[in-house]
């Protein structure tokens, strides 16, 4: 009886339940497939600005090129801009830029009204770019009383 | 019989090694994954030549043409809300991407860029146009 029962209980412990590893690690591939298929590791483009610290302006003339543009007119896109008191236009600005003396390209500074189209900017800040102008800041513009 | 014997011999492949790689980097990819998230609105960005490349990550700040603002793809309502969401997220973010579109207006863009600059958000950048886009 004994012996029997040893034996019983010896072939129960070879057959132990196993468990069915196969669809677990189906799953988890299936899942590594479309975590590795949705992962975007292109970067995204854009232009560095650096913007004057906050707090109180600074009343001292800026030293590098300043750029205002006004508002746009009703039935033009573009508004009109005028660099270092001169009135320029998009052609021309990239000639301006390069032909500005070494001690102003260091910085420029756009000081443009509210309502001029951020296409416009994204213009100049390109023509700076490739212009040789690194730093390029936005002069928060007074609010006129 | 000898030939026999040597069939029913099981050669096991060990699982276990391979089911710790490929747990390991599917832990990987689910945390370097940045889903694609659009904005509520349409951003038509604009185009430019020079451009830097910034990694993908989350909190960019959306704008649309008629002055929309959105995080990702949660619509922020007004400039408080804004700075609230800097307030509390200004650690996570190491250079802000403000995506604006281009006929959205300049004074828009400005009001993002003071908004994050007074919560401590030193670097920023404005999205251009990717080169798969156009």
């Amino acid at each position: 009886m004994r012996r029997g029962e040893t034996r019983m209980r010896g072939s129960r412990k070879t057959s132990s339940p196993r468990i069915n590893m196969a669809p677990l690690i189906d799953c988890v591939f299936l899942l590594l497939i479309f975590f590795m298929v949705s992962t975007t590791f292109a970067p995204m483009p854009g232009i560095r600005v650096k913007l004057p610290p906050p707090g109180r302006p600074s009343t001292t003339k800026p030293k590098g090129l300043v750029l205002q543009i006004a508002d746009p007119e009703p039935g033009n896109p573009y508004g009109v801009m005028i660099l270092n008191g001169q009135v320029v236009d998009m052609p021309t600005l990239f000639d301006r830029f390069m032909n500005a003396p070494q001690t102003a390209k260091n910085m420029l500074i756009i000081q443009a009204g509210r309502k001029v189209l951020h296409q416009q900017i994204v213009e100049v800040i390109d023509l700076a770019k490739r212009a040789g102008i690194d730093k390029i800041g936005f002069a928060v513009v007074a609010r006129t009383p | 019989m000898l030939f026999r014997r040597k069939e029913r011999e099981e050669i096991e492949l060990p699982m276990a090694p391979l089911i710790d790689c490929v747990f390991l980097m599917l832990i990987f990819f689910m945390v370097a994954t940045i889903m694609r998230v659009n904005p509520p609105f349409p951003v038509d960005l604009p185009r430019a030549q020079m451009k830097e490349e910034f990694p993908r990550k989350r909190y960019n700040v959306y704008i649309g043409a008629n002055g929309e603002i959105a995080i990702d793809d949660m619509l922020v309502g007004t400039l408080d809300d804004l700075d609230r969401f800097f307030a509390q997220k200004a650690q996570l973010i190491r250079t802000l991407i403000i995506r604006a579109d281009k006929m959205a207006k300049h004074g828009d863009v400005i009001d993002v860029m003071e908004r994050a600059k007074m919560r401590g958000i030193e670097s920023i950048a404005i999205g251009v146009k990717e080169e798969a886009e156009y």
